[in-house]
């Protein structure tokens, strides 16, 4: 006898499709990371939000995701009988049970993917940092899939699965220290007599500008960084500072100390 | 008198249409490289109304590919243009001040891009009344995402101000500040561009040795600075709760801030925005 749950009959199931537009594309947990990928998906028109189906225990996270168009349910079997691509998005000590309870549903069609570890979403799109590994049986067609779909959100990578947890250390992480340097660079200014809020200005707007010019001229930083370096000059004075500081082998502690957390927390 | 063939009499007609000024740069280095390609770029002025004088081609050829026109003397980008940018090294500024001032006019917009020379010092070597404007950009308006302050000097107006940010606005942020706060943005923008470059290569090192390949470290290393500035910017939310929101309690990330914390990132970097702001007043001072 075919099950029904929210009234759709799940013997007819979607037609399985590898275009994108037609892709049925299902969130199991609703939270930060779900909510940050499906807005780059949304806005970059890779998918419509009504192809897009997310379950969450409560309705505190659901709210934003009908707003976005989304269909929503407190089910997390209905978000995979009713999706191709599924993303598992649960925090990482429900994930077991969530498994458990959605396995009888999960068939050949189903193209799975865990966002439980080693994902950076930023909201904003194309500047996010991901990168993804495949099962043994996701072939070169799913990955090709997730690469275009993800593409439009940022830089999206296919890696060794070893490589994830140093992605969470160095990209997922990463962006806590970046805005903790942003901070610093502001409070520099600020001691200098610079306003605060011009100067946080700045100090963004710096990191954004060196940023495109690594990405844009592909050189090496050190190369970059000897460019602004005048003989005698301000830039070579500040160097100094940060050599004195040990700055590289303190940003080098935080990531190995991120990634080793990450290397425990996938133990656990 | 004539110059290359245009008699110096007929000057081009005074205009604030962007499109139809005349863009002349004194000095052809790294600095104004970069303000010239991020206008060019953002399609402000068309290449063929650029001028730039430098003593020798080294630097002009660059110059000349994008479109530009190049000569090697500085009378006559200051004859040929309305808006007028100097960028030479401070040690040579005098000298060609005292060149060019017999032939600066009312109708002149004369910026100084000029490291450490004050606007006091330009308008006492510019005739009097000459508007003069200085401003401190950075190397990425060379991708058009550069941070550029400038200040005015007292013959500069509104419409002068004015006509410079709109202008650069297309190399990235642009704004207007006393003059004081010129030294700061060296040190914290100016200069801050390589210890951004030296976090990057941390960055890297760091995945590196837990065992991530150096191009790809290097390339997520970029692109986390990338997105982490863009959330500053776009949303602009305090750096303290954009950190806040991504610490999970007993996550990765809180452990790695503990480390940050302990090897005094943020007291190291205050230090080095200062050592450059401090440097920048002493050179000024030269």
């Amino acid at each position: 006898m075919p099950i029904s749950a929210g009234g759709v009959a799940m013997g007819a199931w979607p037609r399985v499709a590898m275009e994108a537009s037609e892709l049925w594309v299902g969130f199991v947990g609703a939270g930060r990371m779900a909510g940050g990928l499906v807005r780059g998906l949304l806005q970059a028109g890779k998918v419509p939000a009504s192809n897009v189906l997310a379950s969450a225990p409560s309705d505190k996270n659901l709210d934003a995701w009908r707003e976005l168009g989304c269909r929503t349910t407190h089910c997390n079997l209905e978000v995979v009988y009713r999706s191709t691509l599924v993303f598992l998005a649960t925090k990482p000590h429900i994930l077991p049970g969530v498994l458990e309870e959605i396995r009888p549903a999960v068939g050949s069609q189903h193209i799975v993917v865990s966002l439980v570890a080693g994902v950076t979403i930023q909201t904003l799109q194309r500047a996010g940092a991901m990168v993804f590994s495949r099962g043994s049986n996701a072939g070169d067609e799913e990955a090709a899939l997730l690469k275009s779909l993800l593409s439009s959100c940022g830089l999206c990578e296919e890696v060794p699965e070893s490589y994830i947890d140093i992605h969470t250390g160095l990209s997922g992480s990463g962006v806590a220290y970046v805005y903790l340097f942003a901070e610093a660079l502001a409070e520099g200014a600020v001691k200098m007599g610079m306003p605060g809020a011009l100067a946080s200005r700045i100090a963004a707007q710096t990191l954004l500008g060196a940023a495109k010019m690594l990405l844009e001229t592909g050189e090496h930083p050190a190369k970059l960084r000897g460019d602004v370096c005048t003989p005698g000059g301000t830039t070579i004075y500040a160097l100094h500072q940060l050599e004195k500081g040990a700055l590289r082998a303190t940003i080098m502690d935080a990531v190995e100390a991120a990634t080793n957390r990450a290397c425990d927390m996938a133990k656990d």
